[in-house]
Parts: structure tokens; C-alpha cells; sequence
């Protein structure tokens, strides 16, 4: 079975999209991530879920997971409200660490796609062909196909 | 022929350390191996001759510290003293800055001060994020502080321990001669920083109650674990402070201590390891062979005997010149290549003086210019470094010149002090 196979139509956002939207998007849906395009319509990065948290949680907390301890109910709310500020563009590493994109062609074989997510640690990969994203397939889905019911 | 060679790639080395051109575990590595190739160093002078080898005392000391730490980290008493310390300060931007200080002072004067900065800074940004503060400010106070306790004990600063095991110097010589001008120092940071740092004490009454609100208990996951580890890094303080009379070296000292606290910890080896820089211990290995060689061709001594003709027995210049001297170097360049270059040549002007009180003391004189020079630039000490990076990665740059217009200040009246401190101690009245 090829990618084209496995696609699954899949919401996109843009840079500019507001980054809540993006998260209740995420929530709603209860997908592991999104694909975020440029203003041409082609894959730009994946937005998975740990990169909201990653962006919410102050770097000092994720260095010392004691101080998370310490936050009362009232402080992790506010936490939340840094959301409400941002678009995706702010909530996505920065373009330099963004090495490589889980972005994968239709004729890809299963094990490509498999590979690709399992090597940038992504919980999806973007199905493109001729610079139009067909869908996407999750981690969900790959592991359905290729495990043995 | 072979001493040119051997100076040639020992400046070659320093200057690439110096300038960071490549790592400077690279450098000294780099070093240490064409000593090799060029005959200079076997493996008795690199490994076992007291003289010229690597010092294990250094080494064993490090790593056992660094263990310690380790294992420390994992209890939150840092975080715990810190937010209690806010609490008791009621969110008071000056007092809070004061109370967290003194803790890294204090702190680094036990243990080592690129530790203790790295345990202090997250829980001061979360501090500084609550009480809507610049951090900052609370930043580069808290690397200036750890700087200057860390002169005041043997463990507290690298350079003091390289200076203690080749002058061989126990715990309680450094304590008795720089803690007590360490603690007049740390008084005069204090209203330094008052002056300092004034725009930064911005006081909002409704923002104290969200750190009113923090729980510095939580931070202590488990009390059974911190309760061992403070007996036995008080075990470890006194074994430093009576490690003379018990003729155990400190870095067994620290060794005892840290097997002891894995052993009581029960934790695994990623974890009472995670401190361990293992690339500043090899950094060392390759600056004591590269120095060694030095020894070894003749070179150090060769200067020492024209040092020890030009300072003649006028100790009180010699121990200027050293201070000051070694303030303005080790502001520029990292003071733990330094300090291991410089030892072998104070200690014969030491010799020199019949081991007097005033040849004595230029050993305080390089430790003081070594450590409190450090303060001077961002880059002087590896705590300064160490907390411009962690700013960096929270999202509040401290550039070059931000941090060294205030290390510069607190670099030189620390010094100012420091000298006729000298002066009144070891020589006026000798």
C-alpha cells in the first residue's frame, strides 16, 4: 500500500492562524498534530501537540520539572493565557531547528512513512503530491495497517 | 631547541583556549599530545611524577563535588530555599534579590559555582516571572555572588582548588584567610547591587500573592532523601574542615562523601552522574601535562628564579602585582588555565621567603585577583557564561557589555578591597 492509499483528509492551518484556534482544533478533532502550510499552500512544518505544551511551559520548568510542583491551580492558568497572544508561527520552534519536515510523496511505501516520522519524532506525516497536500496519515493509522489483526 | 618547541605549542594551545577558536577540551588535549610526540612527556611525567603530572588530588576532588551535586539536585532544596526565602522577603524586590544572593553565595562558597547557579537560576526566573520582575538583573547579581563565595572556601572555585593542592594548603587555610574578607565583600555586593540595579525594584503589591501563593514544600519530592543528603554533606563540611588532623586529602574527602551518598541515595548511575562534566575533567588532564612539560624542560623554573630576583623581598609588590595582574587576565581569559600556569611560579617566590607569612600570602593574592577577577567580564567565569545561557534560552538575552558595565564595577571594588586587605593582614604590621 502506497501514502496516497493511507491519506486521510486533515486540517491545515497557516502561520498566521491564532494559535488557540489551532489548539482547540486539536482537541476537538483529538488529533495528534497539524499540518501548518506557507502562503502558498505547501507544507511548512508540523504542529504536533508537546510543541503547544513545549511553547506553554517555561523553559526554567522543562529544566526542572520540581519548580511544576510548586505552581498553584490560579499560576497554571495564567500559564495558558500566553496562548491567547500568539499565532502558529510563535508557537513553533524556530525555523533553524526545524531540520526536516514529515512530509513524504504519494508513491512513498509504508515503511518511508514509517521511517520518516520515527526519524524528526513526528506524530504525522503530510502526504504531498505536486505541491498540493492530498491528507495525512497519523501514527494511529499507520500502526492499524501494519500490525496484524 | 626542544623548549622553544615545548613554549611554542604551549602558547599555541593558550591562545586557542583563549580565543575559543576550537573547544578548549580540544585545545588542551591537542596540547598535552604534541608534548607527547615531541618526546617532552612519557607517561611517568604525565600520569605520576607530583611535579609534572596530572593532579588526581584536582581531579577526584571535581568529581566527587560534582557527584555530590548531582545527587543534591535531585532532593529541590534549592528550589525550596529560594521560594521560601521570596516568601520571607513578602515578594520585596530588593530583599529578594538580597536573600537569593546570599544563598548562591553561600551555596558556592559548599559546593561549586557553575553548579550552584544552574540550581538557582530556574527557580529565580520563576520567581522574577510571578512577581512580574525583569529577571535580568537577579541573574548576573546571582553569577557575580556565586563568584565571590566561591572565593572563600577551598572547594569553592576551581583555581582555588588547583592552588590548594599544589601550595598544599588545607581547607581550614583557605577559610581562615579569604572567608573572612569574602564575607565583608559579599556586604558591599549587597549595597552595590542597591546601587546597581535600582530600576529593577519594581514593587506590585497584587503580583506578591502569586508568590504568596507558590508551595515550596512541593518542591521536596522526597524528604527521606533530602534528610541523607544533608547529613551527610554536613559529614563531608566537617571531613573538609578536619581533613588536616585526620591526614585524609580533601578529594578523598569528597570521594567518601559522594560514594556515601549513592550509596544512601539508591539512586542509578544517570542520575548521581548527571553533574559530572566529564569535558571540563579531561580539560584539566590536558592542561596539567601541557603545564607539566613546561616544568619539565626548565621553563618554569628558569622564570621563577628571574621573578624571584626582580621581586627581591619586597612581597608586598609581588603580591600587588599578582592581584591586580591576575584580575585583569582572568577577566579576559578563563582563570583555570591561568591560575594552573601561574602556580608552579608563585610557589618558588614562596619558597624563596623561607615559607614567611608575607611569601605566603601571594598565594591569597592570586586566588583573590583569580576568582574576583572572574566578575569582570560576561565571560571572565564559567558562572557568568553558564547564566547568560540559561537567560538566553527563557527568552532574556544578556548581551557582552550588559553584563560586564556591572561586573566591571563589582570586579574592581572587590578587588579595591581586597588589596589593602593584604596589605593590613600580611604586611603592615609584619
Amino acid at each position: 500500500m502506497r501514502a496516497r492509499d493511507l491519506a486521510q483528509d486533515f486540517p491545515t492551518v497557516s502561520l498566521d492562524s491564532d494559535a488557540t484556534e489551532a489548539a482547540r482544533l486539536m482537541a476537538r478533532e483529538q488529533l495528534p498534530g497539524l499540518i501548518v502550510c506557507d502562503g502558498d499552500g505547501r507544507p511548512y512544518a508540523v504542529l504536533p501537540g508537546s510543541q503547544i505544551l513545549r511553547f506553554l511551559v517555561p523553559r526554567y520548568v522543562q529544566d526542572d520539572p520540581a519548580l511544576a510542583r510548586v505552581y498553584d491551580e490560579k499560576a497554571s492558568d495564567e500559564l495558558l493565557s500566553k496562548l491567547g497572544r500568539s499565532t502558529v508561527r510563535d508557537v513553533l520552534p524556530d525555523k533553524r531547528d526545524i531540520t526536516e519536515i514529515p512530509v513524504v510523496d504519494g508513491d512513498a511505501t509504508t515503511i518511508e512513512v514509517a521511517a520518516v516520522m520515527a526519524r524528526v519524532h513526528s506524530p504525522l506525516a503530510a502526504v504531498v503530491e505536486n505541491d498540493r497536500v492530498l491528507g495525512a496519515i497519523t501514527v494511529r493509522a499507520l500502526l492499524d495497517h501494519l500490525l496484524p489483526s | 631547541m626542544t623548549t622553544t618547541l615545548v613554549v611554542a605549542i604551549f602558547v599555541g594551545a593558550y591562545a586557542l583556549i583563549a580565543t575559543e577558536r576550537i573547544h578548549r577540551v580540544s585545545a588542551a588535549l591537542g596540547g598535552a599530545a604534541l608534548m607527547v610526540v615531541i618526546g617532552v612527556v612519557d607517561a611517568e611525567v604525565a600520569f605520576f611524577s607530583e611535579e609534572t603530572g596530572v593532579d588526581w588530588n584536582v581531579i577526584f576532588l571535581l568529581l566527587g563535588m560534582m557527584v555530590i551535586v548531582s545527587v543534591l539536585k535531585q532532593t529541590g532544596v534549592f528550589d525550596y530555599l529560594a521560594i521560601w526565602s521570596t516568601k520571607k522577603a513578602r515578594g520585596r524586590p530588593f530583599a529578594v534579590m538580597v536573600m537569593l544572593t546570599m544563598i548562591t553565595a553561600v551555596a558556592s562558597a559548599l559546593l561549586d559555582n557553575v553548579t550552584t547557579v544552574l540550581l538557582i537560576a530556574p527557580v529565580t526566573l520563576l520567581v522574577c516571572e510571578r512577581l512580574g520582575l525583569n529577571p535580568v538583573p537577579y541573574l548576573i547579581a546571582e553569577a557575580l555572588a556565586s563568584n565571590i563565595g566561591g572565593t572563600a572556601t577551598l572547594i569553592g572555585d576551581p583555581p582555588n582548588i588547583i592552588i590548594a593542592s599544589r601550595a598544599d594548603l588545607s581547607f581550614n587555610d583557605f577559610l581562615v584567610n579569604l572567608a573572612p574578607i569574602v564575607v565583608v565583600l559579599l556586604v558591599v555586593f549587597v549595597g552595590l547591587c542597591r546601587v546597581l540595579f535600582r530600576s529593577a525594584f519594581v514593587y506590585d503589591e497584587e503580583r506578591v500573592a502569586a508568590v504568596m501563593a507558590l508551595d515550596e514544600r512541593e518542591a521536596i519530592k522526597d524528604k527521606g532523601l533530602l534528610v541523607r543528603s544533608l547529613v551527610v554533606l554536613v559529614a563531608v563540611m566537617v571531613g573538609f574542615v578536619a581533613h588536616s588532623a585526620l591526614h585524609i586529602e580533601p578529594s578523598l574527602v569528597a570521594l567518601l562523601g559522594a560514594g556515601t551518598l549513592v550509596a544512601v541515595s539508591r539512586l542509578e548511575p544517570p542520575a548521581f552522574l548527571e553533574e559530572v562534566e566529564w569535558p571540563t575533567l579531561v580539560f584539566f588532564m590536558g592542561l596539567f601535562v601541557m603545564v607539566g612539560a613546561l616544568v619539565e624542560v626548565g621553563v618554569i623554573g628558569d622564570l621563577g628564579e628571574r621573578v624571584t630576583e626582580a621581586v627581591g623581598d619586597n612581597y608586598f609588590l609581588a603580591a600587588t602585582v599578582l592581584l591586580w595582574g591576575s584580575a585583569l587576565l582572568s577577566g579576559i581569559v578563563d582563570n583555570i588555565p591561568y591560575v594552573a600556569t601561574v602556580t608552579p611560579l608563585v610557589q618558588g617566590l614562596v619558597d624563596s621567603g623561607g615559607g614567611s607569612t608575607q611569601s605566603g600570602a601571594l598565594w591569597w593574592a592570586l586566588a583573590l585577583g583569580a576568582d574576583l577577577g572572574g566578575n569582570a567580564t560576561a565571560v571572565g567565569a564559567s558562572a557568568n557564561v553558564v547564566v547568560i545561557g540559561i537567560a538566553a534560552r527563557n527568552g532574556h538575552p544578556i548581551s557582552f557589555w550588559e553584563f560586564t558595565k556591572y561586573g566591571l564595577v563589582v570586579a574592581f571594588v572587590t578587588i579595591a578591597l581586597a588589596w589593602p586587605y593584604l596589605y593590613l593582614r600580611y604586611y603592615a604590621f609584619t
